[in-house]
């Protein structure tokens, strides 16, 4: 009986109170802000002692480049900020998230900094706004002149935090200059600063290439008259001709796991591809075709290599299985397409094309469809290579004859923008991978 | 010997717990009070008057209405309410005519009459002396009263005349836009008759979107989730849960973020409703 009763007051309950919900099925299928809105603070002092306004000035700008190359945010304009932003909290309860919020800030960036007998350090953090989270946090230490390699090194951090996945921004780009009046192989940060000479031949440097696992460069030069391969160890600067075969050594390239190089060379009087040791000796001859085969590049599996040919007439991307050497044509527009580069993230190759007398750069995936242009306008673009992590590409550009300058851009052909000094011819960049 | 039916009733009844009828009787009485109840005026929710609703969709655009789309699709659907419409807009087209204020000088010169006449008039009582002086000022005071009432009636009817006469000429020449594309699809899918505004799931939909923020570069690939969201009749999230996670933490996190956003919509629903969202990059622009 008392269930009965309990049974009957539930559906006179139900009947009264409850008012069915009404439910809809909806599809979003892109969200309505495709960037972050990111709010960065001035660096504060922390503690007593002397400040250096310069040196946050010098951090901020830095850290803002990054993050605007990157594609992911749009910052807050720092105008607009209200009295949370004057305040060094750098603890959650310490912040005043309402405020940030109000400017329509997702995400926030705060730190201060240090000096105290010439070191300097450098406390960062980036909140979540909206869950009043925090997403990353660190303490970096150095000399004065390390600003900007703290804040490359943190712009990789956020990456890491917001993406899964770090950034490309405290690697170097390895490029050809002539600021000598010779082609002389050079080094430099990821935003074009801190330029290093790295080979006074005086003679032409062409081709470097970053070895994966070790902190050295392979390169050609002409040092000997002969276009031989040549590698260079970074931080000692120890060299040593790796092949110095009759004909051309050149477009070397380090296998993934960098146990290999593939290597054009033209000993038997016509170019081909050949697979070395990282003792300069031949492992395996990959093409062997009478046309000319050259700039190789290797899949991220390292089973696959992409080179051009003019095996079809026209120079044009064909791919060779190492194993197998079946090979296969990528390419089929355009009258010349040159020096490809296949994606660290695997899908997708990007190369150089000739359209009415103008290079551009393209990509395309591995099966050869969805080619895409990614520049356009005046300018011969020619060389691109990879980041590390596939974001972006680097390549150079001649702006119309003005001089080639290295330039950089987002791998969807957006954000590009010169790295490199103007009128110092520079050219051939080479991205280098993560150390 | 079989048992009468009043034996065998007697039978059931002691069958039941005792008490049994009056709950009987209880939750008798009880459902029949319910569709009282719900006809009670303060408790019926047709008494609630709900504040206007202004929402702004750039996609499904707003027309005044949604059922019916393109202007000329109005009088074809709601011939009856439309029509009554117009006839009590034409009335007034007619007295667009007398607007050129004729009204105006027929009591200006019934006015100026009595008052010129009665002063020759005033000599004319004089062998009356039943009519005071004061009974005249008086007259002349009511008469200007009248006359002042009778100019202010003339001139709000011009007014009103005029207002008609242009909402006449206005109708006429939105009955006059066409739409370019004769075939074009007539109203929104997912409109409901002679409503200002997109519907409460397009708008809580094109809300949910606007608080999701992600970048292309920030997910590879194609993930896909499914949220399902409960909100109450004043727009507040009552709960949420995911029903499938994408995998790609990044993406989870975002969809995370953009429902804590929402928590609370800018604008009350019709009633309590419950959402099923399926969030994915399908439209995404420029997706490598």
């Amino acid at each position: 009986m008392n269930f009965l009763k309990i049974s009957c007051l539930c559906l006179m309950l139900v009947g009264l109170f409850g008012s069915a919900a009404i439910a809809a099925r909806i599809e979003i299928s892109a969200p309505g802000e495709q960037t972050i809105p990111l709010a960065i603070t001035s660096l504060l002092p922390m503690g007593v002692g002397a400040t250096y306004p310069a040196v946050a000035a010098e951090f901020q700008q830095v850290l803002q480049d990054d993050l605007e190359l990157s594609g992911l945010f749009d910052l807050v304009d720092p105008g607009a900020f209200l009295s949370d932003a004057g305040r060094l909290g750098l603890r959650r309860n310490e912040i005043d998230f309402y405020q940030w919020r109000m400017l329509g800030a997702e995400a926030l960036i705060k730190g201060g900094y240090s000096v105290t007998a010439g070191k300097l350090t450098i406390d960062l953090r980036l909140f979540d706004v909206i869950t009043q989270r925090l997403l990353t946090g660190r303490r970096y230490s150095g000399r004065l002149k390390d600003v900007r390699k703290i804040a490359h090194t943190f712009a990789d951090q956020i990456l890491k935090s917001l993406t899964g996945e770090k950034g490309p921004f405290s690697t170097k780009i390895a490029y050809i200059s002539k600021r000598t009046g010779h082609k002389e192989l050079y080094l430099m940060d990821v935003d074009g600063h801190n330029p290093i000479r790295m080979t006074n031949q005086r003679s032409i440097v062409l081709n470097p290439d970053f070895s994966p696992n070790r902190k050295e460069l392979i390169y050609t030069s002409y040092k000997k008259g002969n276009p031989d391969l040549y590698r260079k160890e970074i931080y000692t600067g120890r060299e040593s001709r790796l092949s110095l075969r009759p004909g051309l050594n050149i477009g070397g390239r380090y296998s993934p796991d960098g146990r290999e190089i593939a290597l054009t060379l033209s000993k038997d009087k016509n170019s081909e591809i050949y697979l070395l040791g990282t003792d300069g000796t031949i492992h395996r001859r990959l093409t062997n075709h009478y046309s000319i085969d050259v700039d190789p590049s290797w899949s991220p599996k390292g089973n696959k290599i992409a080179f051009v040919s003019d095996r079809r007439g026209n120079p044009n991307v064909f791919i060779v299985d190492i194993y197998s050497l079946e090979v296969t044509r990528l390419t089929f527009e355009g009258k010349y397409n040159a020096t490809p580069a296949w994606s660290p993230r695997g899908g997708r190759i990007a190369y150089s094309r000739l359209d009415d007398g103008i290079f551009n750069i393209f990509t395309i995936r591995e099966d050869g469809t969805d080619e895409r242009q990614l520049t356009f306008g005046l300018g011969n673009k020619e060389h691109p290579r990879w980041s590390p992590d596939g974001r972006f590409l680097v390549y150079s550009n001649d702006l119309g004859g003005k001089g080639k300058s290295i330039w950089i851009m987002r791998a969807d052909g957006t954000g590009a923008k010169r790295i490199s000094a103007r009128g110092s011819d520079d050219s051939h960049p080479a991205w280098s991978h993560r150390w | 010997m079989e048992p009468s039916r009043k034996q065998r009733w007697q039978q059931l009844q002691s069958a039941f717990e005792p008490g049994f009828r009056q709950m009987l009787l209880v939750s008798l009485l009880l459902h029949l009070l319910l569709p009282i109840l719900s006809y009670i005026p303060f408790l019926s929710q047709q008494a609630i008057e709900k504040p206007p609703v202004y929402r702004v969709n750039l996609v499904n655009k707003i027309v005044k209405n949604p059922q019916a789309g393109r202007p000329e699709a109005v009088p074809a659907k709601k011939k009856s309410v439309a029509k009554s419409k117009p006839k009590r807009k034409s009335k007034p087209k007619p007295a667009v005519k007398p607007k050129p204020l004729p009204p105006k000088p027929k009591p200006k010169k019934v006015k100026p009459k009595p008052a010129a006449k009665k002063k020759p008039v005033k000599k004319k009582p004089q062998p009356k002396p039943a009519v005071s002086k004061t009974q005249e000022n008086n007259l002349q005071k009511r008469l200007e009263q009248m006359r002042a009432k009778q100019q202010k009636k003339a001139s709000e009817q011009a007014r009103k005349d005029r207002i008609a006469a242009l909402k006449a000429a206005a109708l006429a020449e939105s009955s006059k836009v066409r739409s370019p594309i004769s075939a074009a699809p007539v109203g929104m899918a997912d409109g409901s008759g002679n409503e200002a505004g997109v519907s409460a799931i397009a708008f809580v939909q094109e809300f949910i979107q606007q608080q999701w923020s992600l970048s292309k570069y920030q997910v590879i690939g194609s993930p896909e989730a499914e949220v399902k969201l409960v909100y109450n009749a004043e727009g507040t999230l009552l709960h949420y849960k995911f029903l499938k996670k994408s995998g790609n933490a990044i993406f989870d996190e975002s969809l995370t973020r953009a429902i804590a956003k929402s928590k609370q919509l800018p604008q009350v629903l019709p009633e309590s409703m419950s959402f099923e969202i399926v969030f994915n990059l399908k439209d995404m622009l420029g997706k490598p």
